[in-house]
């Protein structure tokens, strides 16, 4: 509502004092004229109802009229997101709001339970796969919210330690002067002055690492502030995807080699030697990787024709990677290699 | 570089991106002649016929307004000189005098990896040309619809569940798949290099630190990929490590994409590695045999044991059990048990329910100033334009009025 709030300007000016006069529903004060004592705002559709203007803030009105909205939030939980335009989801909110308003003011009733009814058997899967896209949402502003106990628990602990820490510097400092001057004729005074600065130092220096990983953590989290709420949203004018077959991750592109095979292992004392070297297997290398890649580029010339190739340099031709990347290897153009600077 | 399989790896029916494919990508008599000359200097073509390649080249595209601002780059929106109503993207690398040329390496790395690869789901680069100060132009395909970081951190606009989770995953390994099918490691896959293209695809994008497999006498840089998503080899400076240091970042965009934050944070790398000590577990000669050798490794203080699937449950229960055990092979610590690409595309999940969202039913970017306006939403307490009284459709918070 906020950006509302900008936009229609002088009631926010005029909500100065009124705190109680907010509208119950829509948590505007605009419907109210101030000059006149619960004369209803024709914008608001609160108007019709005379016995409700009375009770505006009687508690019962209100949870009758949010029980009867929840209601029909449940049923007509659309989304944004299934329309094709804003326009068609305002019209959507427009026609749901209809029937909301017919079954609070009881006008229609036996029509509008029977839309509502009507619609929600109609419409069981989008229902309950918005349901379960909410519940999504709100399991997910969950995850974030246990993160951020779970940060604030590390928080917690860091302060308890450095509080220990910092008792335990104290009286090694205290040590450390008793010993001082126990084992030296010095000034004693200058020698306390000395060993308590020492633990003001360390303490201090802890003090900046502690603060600088507060404000990691609470930068973490600031992202992550929750949105709250329950949205009645939109009305679909989409069909739901009819099956397209399964989903296919590689997107019909495919792995397979067309010149050769490659085999699980290759004895070839270059690699034998370097695969029992954990500076290469404790970082990942992958040397399946790089024989793939080596079998590749021997075999990338076979199936090039240089002849045809040659005639394709215009640029209009339509040209496959495959054929050009091969042309090049065929061509001889390997040195793009340089020295490898990475 | 190495040259790709791809006889192996034709497109299933993806013929639409006309103007991708009527340029030969690598032709080095077209299109990319300036990038060739950068790669070997020496073999460069006779400067006036370079000259004269590069301004016919460069002719063919038009820039308009500033779009994005990288480190070495500003990135423009434009369009084809021969029709300007096909968009494209600019990047326009700037000068750079610290780099022989004038051309840092991850502009030549960018280049040559995305000369490579071709994939619905990774940035088309078009061409290359260069432009007066010698500055370098890539000339990429436009994505307008933003990053996907945006859509994650707009928690007040965008909401989105596990299909659109698994559909924007899908596209991810995808495109992780088939770089490292091409022998292209990417390096730098975090969610504001993943962009969103008109019709909702995701393209991965951002290739500064892709490199090609190395020859296992080569050592690599461990010093890559943005801190949160990095792996725990690369924190411990591993000089030879595989694919799967990608598939580590995918594993955090997944997490993130639940989460709205990123999953491991922290301010310094050792900060960040001890979260993932602290958030996955700690890696120790138990569970990751040879750890304990590699350069950087730091003997832990406190060993918290590799968390099991009842933690993940508890945080990611919306991906479901399958999605969980997913992720969970993509935080694997010792790189070896970690899952490839290919083992993440061929995981049950994605046969799962739901089924991930078609590409246009993705949500979209929340919009900022240019999207608000006449058409927003009507809520509560706002009034209709015509001041029609009796029909107002509002968005009511019931939570907040029970208290
Ligand atoms: N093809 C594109 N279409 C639309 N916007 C783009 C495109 N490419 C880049 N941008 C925008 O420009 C920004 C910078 O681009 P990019 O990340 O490629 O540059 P970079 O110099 O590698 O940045 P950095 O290394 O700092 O992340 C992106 O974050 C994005 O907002
Ligand atoms: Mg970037
Ligand atoms: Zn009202």
């Amino acid at each position: 509502m906020s950006r509302l709030a900008q936009r229609s300007g002088p009631p926010a000016a005029r909500r100065e004092g009124e705190e109680d006069d907010v509208c119950p529903v829509c948590k505007s004060s605009r419907y109210l004229n101030p000059n006149m004592r619960f004369l209803v705002n024709p914008e608001c559709y609160h108007r019709i109802k005379n016995k409700f203007r009375k009770q505006t803030f009687e508690d019962i009105q209100v949870e009758r009229e949010v029980d009867i909205r929840r209601r029909v939030a449940e049923v007509f939980n659309r989304r944004e997101d299934d329309f094709n335009s804003l326009l068609d989801y305002n019209n959507y909110l427009n026609d749901v709001e209809d029937i909301t308003y017919n079954l609070i003011n009881k006008i229609d009733l036996d029509e509008s339970e029977r839309k509502l009814a009507s619609y929600a058997s109609r419409n069981q899967q989008t229902i309950s796969l918005n349901v379960q896209k909410s519940l999504q949402e709100s399991q997910n502003r969950e995850a974030r919210q246990v993160l951020e106990k779970e940060q604030a628990r590390i928080r917690r602990e860091a302060a308890r330690r450095e509080e220990q820490e910092e008792k335990r510097d104290r009286e090694e400092g205290r040590r450390d002067v008793i010993n001082m001057l126990a084992s030296s004729d010095g000034d004693a005074s200058r020698i306390a002055r000395e060993g308590q600065q020492a633990v003001l130092k360390r303490s201090k220096t802890r003090q900046a690492a502690i603060q600088k990983q507060q404000q990691a953590l609470s930068s973490d989290s600031s992202n992550g502030a929750p949105n709250g709420g329950f949205f009645i949203q939109g009305l679909k004018t989409k069909v739901e995807p009819v099956d397209e077959g399964p989903y296919d991750p590689f997107q019909g592109f495919s792995d397979k080699r067309k010149y050769f095979v490659q085999q699980n292992r290759y004895a070839w004392d270059r690699l034998d030697r370097l695969q029992k070297d954990t500076n290469w297997t404790a970082g990942g290398y992958d040397f399946r990787e790089f024989c793939s890649r080596t079998l590749c580029e021997a075999f990338s010339g076979l199936g090039v024709f240089i002849g045809e190739e040659v005639t394709r340099t215009d640029p209009a031709f339509v040209g496959s990677v495959a054929t050009v990347a091969a042309a090049e290897a065929g061509a001889g153009s390997k040195d793009i290699m340089m020295e490898d600077p990475f | 570089m190495a040259m790709s399989p791809t006889e192996t790896v034709a497109p299933s029916s993806n013929t639409k991106n006309t103007v991708v494919r009527t340029k030969p990508p690598k032709a080095p008599q077209t299109s990319n002649s300036s990038a060739t000359n950068h790669d070997k200097p020496r073999t460069a073509p006779a400067p006036q016929l370079f000259e004269s390649l590069n301004d016919e080249e460069k002719r063919k595209y038009v820039k308009d307004k500033q779009v994005g601002k990288g480190t070495y780059a500003d990135v423009f929106v434009g369009h084809f000189a021969s029709s300007p109503s096909t968009k494209i993207a600019i990047k326009k690398i700037r000068f750079n005098a610290d780099f022989k040329d004038g051309i840092s390496m991850d502009t030549i790395r960018e280049i040559r990896a995305l000369q490579e690869l071709r994939h619905p789901n990774i940035i088309a680069l078009y061409s290359v040309f260069s432009s007066k100060n010698q500055n370098l132009n890539l000339v990429l395909e436009y994505c307008p619809r933003g990053d996907l970081m945006e859509l994650i951190r707009d928690t007040d606009n965008v909401h989105y569940g596990t299909a659109d989770i698994k559909a924007w995953m899908g596209m991810l390994c995808r495109a992780v798949w088939f770089c490292h099918e091409n022998f292209i490691l990417h390096r730098d896959i975090k969610p504001n290099n993943l962009l969103i293209a008109a019709d909702g695809e995701l393209k991965l994008a951002d290739f500064g630190l892709a490199r090609s497999f190395a020859e296992p006498e080569t050592r690599m840089t461990y010093n890559m990929t943005t801190r949160f998503y990095r792996p725990p080899e690369l924190f411990y400076q591993a000089r030879h490590y595989s694919g799967v240091v990608d598939v580590w970042s995918v594993g955090c965009v997944m997490a993130e994409l639940v989460l709205r934050f990123p999953f491991i944070q922290g301010d310094t790398d050792i900060e960040t590695a001890n979260k993932i000590s602290e958030t996955i577990g700690t890696p120790t000669e138990d569970n990751w045999p040879g750890v304990t050798q590699l350069k950087a490794y730091l003997a832990p203080t406190n060993v918290v044991p590799v968390k099991r699937k009842p933690f993940y449950m508890d945080l990611f229960s919306s991906l479901g059990s399958s999605g969980v055990d997913l992720m969970m092979s993509m935080f694997a610590l010792d790189p070896r048990k970690r899952a490839t690409s290919k083992q993440v595309l061929q995981h049950e999940w994605w046969q799962q329910e739901p089924r991930p969202s078609r590409k246009e039913d993705l949500p979209k970017r929340g919009g900022g100033v240019e999207v608000m306006g006449d058409d927003l939403k009507r809520r509560g307490g706002e009034l209709p334009a015509e001041g029609r009284a009796d029909k107002v459709a509002r968005k009511i918070d019931f939570g907040a009025m029970k208290k």
